[in-house]
């Protein structure tokens, strides 16, 4: 008896710590859905433009002729594709969205410290901030959805197609990298906003994973996978 | 405190040096005390703690400084502000004063990420502008936490989406294309700021003509998605517009931006909207059945003409008859009409086509006007002219309306304008100024020619007159005085003079002040006092203000006009009348004037010496009166004595006497001018001296005419002397020359010490005062009234005369009088007044002794014959 009084007490002394903790995380994430959604369809849409980072790149690094912009592809297999994307659940797809955006992130670093340290691209800064947002609405989104953006692993790319900046490549080579790396980048984030605008075209998708209603009132975790269906592993994501 | 031998009791708390009382302080234990303050009135204060110890001498123990104030208040109205391109700005309300060093901080996180702290700066506690651009589409959660020393507090959160508080960069390259299709749109185009990429956008445009000061706007709803482009319509043909948008966040979330720069563009060109104002005038010279007319016409307005005028038509129809076109590229036409009535048509013309016709009618010379506007008014208003008139009952096709400047200078040019025959009310096109008066005429149209015109004056604003009145006198009095001035000329009176103030003073008076309607040019000042000098000075007064003219000084005279006269005529009135009274008086009393100043002397030619002895009766016929005076019968005598002692040599005069007295001794035959002499004879002259010796000596030449000296009779020594005055015309008898005779006299006379020293008779009494007649008059009668005392009586005549010898003149003249009345009995009026006075005294004197007779001559004396 005393010993179940004890585990009772103990379970209510984490539940309540994971409330707190719950919403402490979930500090500013007041919005409702469809206004997150809205934020994050519109930071898609101004990230998948090539002339927030790309374009000022490839004037900066003197890339600007129609057959380095031809030379100017996207790696295969560096970020996931859009059907790839679109074939996630939304909390999968969230994680991948996050999961993908921290290495941008880290990649934006090495090209800023490799590329660009003698030079002001204040582009750079900017797209660092927006994906920060972007990762920031992901986790609100998250939360709303039930889950957390951290909590699964995001798909993995295949191996070698991301950016690789090593001091084997001279300086062109490496320019031209960092060009594919943006393109690549430019291409994901249309990829997401089409995947976000979908979320908000498909009510039924949206009723499926309809977002919690409210902290207290539960938490209502859905499954981020089809019951079946296990997580691609990384690197077999196919482009 | 053991060293004081006190404890906590004796414990004095004081503030800046002033004892806290009592009730603020609690004993806590025996060395211990504290004091509460519920109220500080001061930030900061020194609080010392004392001792009071032996002898009530107070020991400061410990100081402090107290800084007093109040917790921060919650900072209310938290807003965010983040200008496109820029960081992003929060303010809030601080709340009170807290008197404290109170730190702002506003603190900013993400869900996923805190940001850096943005603190205030001490001249800014409300506004902080943070370190991070913002992120659009990224709630953040902003707040703001004030603390100072006695606490701190955090504002309410606000969580908002920086794409929300946006303030975009206006819209930039505004330009104004216009279309010619169309004269009435405006096409605008732009670039929308860089952030039309995030978000979209929403506009406001604003409009107006190049001249006007206020805007129009589009309607919003028009201009409520983005766009870079916008065409404006219903705008007036060949007019100037002025743009400007500015943008905000389509949803309204966010701030407008600032304004664009100013656009202007011009609209294509439409004919004119409107027939050109028509007018004519008739030069008055009128010569051979022609008449010299001149056309006038206002140039369209631009919102009117639609585009530039090219030329102006004019036609002249002579009743219904064509009779000529004038293309004319001025504003006039001067053409010679007969005596007819004309019609006449004008258009305005530009590069898209002609106006509406103008038409006027040009009556015939004859024409008659009639039906004038009434009740016409003109009055300043909002800085115009406005003029008002009530329509006459005819159906008036417009009105004209013609001013000009009204001038002592310059000539009248008119000025004109034209008005709709529905108007009754407008105001003056034309560039009026201010201070000018103006003669505005309005004159109705009609269909067969003008009505009659009227006139009023009016000022677009009205000033103090530049110029005060000159005020002058017209005509100054004891106690008024009339003032006149003239009109102020036109050019100086800057409105309508309303009235206008006389000021007078004199020199140490105050200040009189004295209102004047403006339609007189005099005025009296009344109640002024004579003989002042007085200052005046007038001022003229419009609608807004005064002018003084110059100083003016008169001064008032002491007598008013003809007071001198009606003093000076009564007077000299009087005057005259008293002199005529006086001359009147003298003529009715001219025999008494002159008995007293012109005696009555017998004219020796005509004198005869009765002829008689005492034995022969005389022819005569003398009566016991007229015997009685006959030994004091003395006619008129003049006296000489002259002083003894007066040692002088003799002046001129007597030196002349004396040479007289030779004359008269060597031509003594012919010196018996007796009655030549009177009283005021200058022939006779009267001398005095002071040598008693001389005048002893000279006593026979000082003998006027002739000297009767009464010696009594037969050798007896007369007790008076006596001197009668001839009648006789005959030459004088020797016994007359002799000096020795005369000496007796004299030294009997001399010989009287009572006598003054210096004495003479004179003709003339010059000392009426001290010997009246009246007196010698009664003095006489006293003597002729002596009857047993005769002798008596003229010894003291004697005296008498001697010492009254200054009157002597006129005694002796009554004496004198009353002989002759008595030798030539009645004759002349004044004869007969004296004969009465002798009478009386004869009638007193009539017992007298009848011895006194003529032939009483002196010894030696001839006889009557």
């Amino acid at each position: 008896m005393r010993a179940r009084l004890t585990r009772r007490t103990l379970f209510s002394l984490v539940l309540g710590l994971l409330l707190l903790s719950t919403a402490a995380a979930m500090r500013g994430c007041v919005g409702p859905y469809q206004h997150l959604l809205s934020q994050l369809q519109r930071q898609a849409h101004l990230t998948e433009d090539t002339s927030s980072l790309l374009e000022p790149y490839i004037h900066l690094q003197g890339l600007n002729t129609p057959i380095l912009r031809g030379s100017c592809t996207e790696h295969p297999g560096a970020f996931p594709s859009k059907d790839a994307l679109r074939g996630l659940s939304k909390r999968s797809f969230l994680r991948t969205v996050n999961a993908t955006l921290d290495r941008v992130l880290k990649g934006l670093v090495a090209l800023q410290k490799q590329l660009l340290e003698q030079q002001d691209l204040k582009e750079l800064e900017t797209a660092r901030q927006n994906i920060q947002g972007i990762r920031n609405n992901i986790h609100c989104m998250s939360w709303l959805l039930g889950g957390s953006s951290e909590t699964a692993e995001p798909m993995q790319t295949g191996p070698g197609s991301w950016l690789q900046l090593t001091s084997t490549l001279d300086v062109f080579q490496a320019k031209l990298e960092g060009c594919r790396f943006l393109r690549g980048y430019h291409r994901f984030m249309g990829s997401v906003g089409w995947v976000f605008r979908e979320w908000g075209e498909s009510p039924s998708r949206s009723r499926r994973h309809s977002p919690r209603r409210a902290l207290h009132k539960g938490v209502h975790r859905t499954r981020l996978f089809r019951r079946g269906k296990r997580p691609v592993p990384r690197g077999q994501l196919p482009w | 405190m053991d060293y004081f031998h006190v404890n906590a009791n004796y414990i004095i708390w004081k503030t800046n040096h002033l004892t806290v009382p009592k009730e603020q302080y609690t004993v806590i234990n025996r060395t211990a005390a504290s004091v509460t303050f519920t109220n500080l009135v001061s930030p900061n204060l020194q609080l010392t703690c004392n001792i009071l110890t032996f002898g009530q001498i107070e020991q400061n123990v410990y100081g402090i400084t107290v800084l007093s104030g109040f917790p921060p208040e919650k900072p209310k109205n938290l807003n965010c502000i983040v200008n496109e391109g820029r960081k992003m700005m929060c303010q809030w309300d601080p709340g009170r004063e807290t008197y404290l060093e109170t730190n702002f901080t506003l603190k900013s996180e993400w869900a996923t990420e805190k940001f850096d702290d943005c603190k205030t700066k001490p001249d800014t506690p409300n506004s902080c502008l943070v370190d991070y651009s913002p992120v659009y589409f990224v709630n953040i959660e902003v707040w703001v936490e004030a603390e100072n020393a006695l606490g701190n507090i955090t504002s309410d959160h606000i969580n908002f989406d920086p794409i929300d508080k946006v303030k975009p960069n206006p819209p930039r390259n505004l330009s104004v294309s216009n279309s010619e299709e169309l004269s009435s749109i405006l096409k605008l185009s732009w670039i929308n700021p860089s952030i039309n990429s995030v978000i979209r956008l929403k506009y406001n445009i604003l409009y107006r003509t190049k001249d006007a000061s206020t805007w129009s706007q589009i309607p919003p709803e028009d201009t409520a998605s983005t766009r870079s482009s916008f065409t404006v319509q219903d705008l007036k043909p060949f007019t100037e517009y002025v743009f400007r948008v500015r943008c905000m966040k389509e949803d309204g979330k966010g701030f407008w931006s600032d304004w664009s720069e100013d656009a202007s563009g011009i609209t294509y060109e439409d004919r004119p909207s409107k027939a050109p104002s028509f007018w004519y005038r008739i030069n008055p010279s009128h010569s051979h059945g022609y008449r010299s007319v001149q056309l006038i016409w206002k140039t369209l307005p631009p919102f009117e003409a639609n585009g530039k005028i090219l030329d102006y038509e004019v036609t002249l129809t002579r009743w219904k008859s064509y009779l000529k076109n004038y293309t004319v590229n001025d504003t006039k036409l001067t053409v010679n009409l007969t005596n007819d009535r004309y019609t006449a048509t004008l258009t305005a013309r530009n590069i898209v086509g002609k106006s509406d016709a103008s038409i006027l009618t040009i009556p015939a010379y004859d024409f008659q006007a009639t039906h004038p506007v009434t009740d016409l008014k003109a009055f300043p208003k909002d800085n115009m002219l406005w003029v008002e008139w009530t329509a006459p009952s005819k159906s008036v096709k417009k009105y004209i309306l013609e001013w000009c400047v009204l001038s002592d200078k310059s000539p009248c040019i008119p000025d004109w304008q034209q008005e709709d025959g529905t108007v009754h009310r407008t105001y003056l096109r034309g560039k009026l100024m201010e201070s000018k008066c103006y003669l505005i005429t309005v004159t109705p149209v009609y269909t067969n020619g003008p009505g009659s015109p009227e006139s009023t004056k009016a000022y677009l604003k009205q000033a103090p007159p530049s110029k005060g009145p000159t005020v002058r006198t017209k005509k100054v009095g004891k106690n008024e005085a009339v003032l006149e001035w003239d009109q102020l000329p036109v050019d100086v009176q800057n409105g309508f003079i309303r009235n206008y103030t006389i000021f007078y003073r004199t020199i140490i008076g105050n200040e009189t002040a004295v209102n004047v309607d403006s339609s007189h040019t005099e005025y009296t000042l009344s109640s002024l006092t004579s003989d002042t000098l007085y200052m005046v000075r007038m001022t003229a007064y419009t609608d807004e203000g005064g002018k003084d003219g110059p100083e003016f000084t008169f001064t008032t005279p002491k007598f008013a006009q003809g007071e001198i006269e009606a003093i000076v005529v009564p007077v000299c009135l009087a005057f005259l009348l008293t002199t005529l009274l006086g001359v009147l008086f003298c003529f009715n009393k001219r025999d008494l004037i002159k008995k007293h100043i012109w005696p009555n002397v017998p004219d020796p030619s005509k004198s005869h010496i009765a002829q008689w002895s005492p034995h022969t009766p005389p022819r005569h016929n003398f009566n016991s009166k007229d015997q009685m005076y006959s030994d004091g019968n003395f006619t008129d005598v003049s006296v000489v004595e002259i002083e003894a002692n007066d040692k002088k040599p003799f002046p001129e005069d007597l030196k002349s006497l004396d040479l007289f007295k030779k004359e008269k001794i060597s031509t003594e035959g012919h010196s018996s001018g007796i009655g030549g002499s009177s009283c005021m004879s200058s022939s006779r002259p009267s001398i005095s001296s002071s040598d008693e010796n001389e005048s002893t000596q000279n006593t026979s030449s000082t003998v006027q005419y002739s000297t009767v000296v009464h010696s009594g009779y037969r050798h007896q020594v007369p007790s008076v002397q006596v001197f009668s005055r001839s009648e006789s015309t005959q030459p004088l008898l020797d016994s007359e020359e002799r000096p020795e005779d005369l000496q007796l006299v004299d030294n009997v006379d001399s010989s009287d010490g009572i006598l003054p020293r210096r004495q003479y008779f004179k003709q003339n009494c010059n000392q009426p005062e001290t010997c009246p007649d009246i007196s010698h008059f009664e003095r006489s009668k006293q003597v002729s009234a002596g009857n047993e005392e005769d002798f008596m009586r003229l010894k003291q005549q004697q005296i008498s005369n001697q010492n009254s010898q200054s009157c002597g003149s006129g005694q002796m003249k009554m004496f004198q009088e009353v002989s002759a009345a008595d030798a030539f009995g009645p004759g002349t009026e004044g004869q007969v007044e004296r004969f009465e006075t002798v009478g009386i005294e004869a009638a007193i004197d009539e017992g007298m002794p009848k011895s006194y007779l003529p032939q009483t001559v002196r010894q030696g004396g001839y006889m009557p014959q």
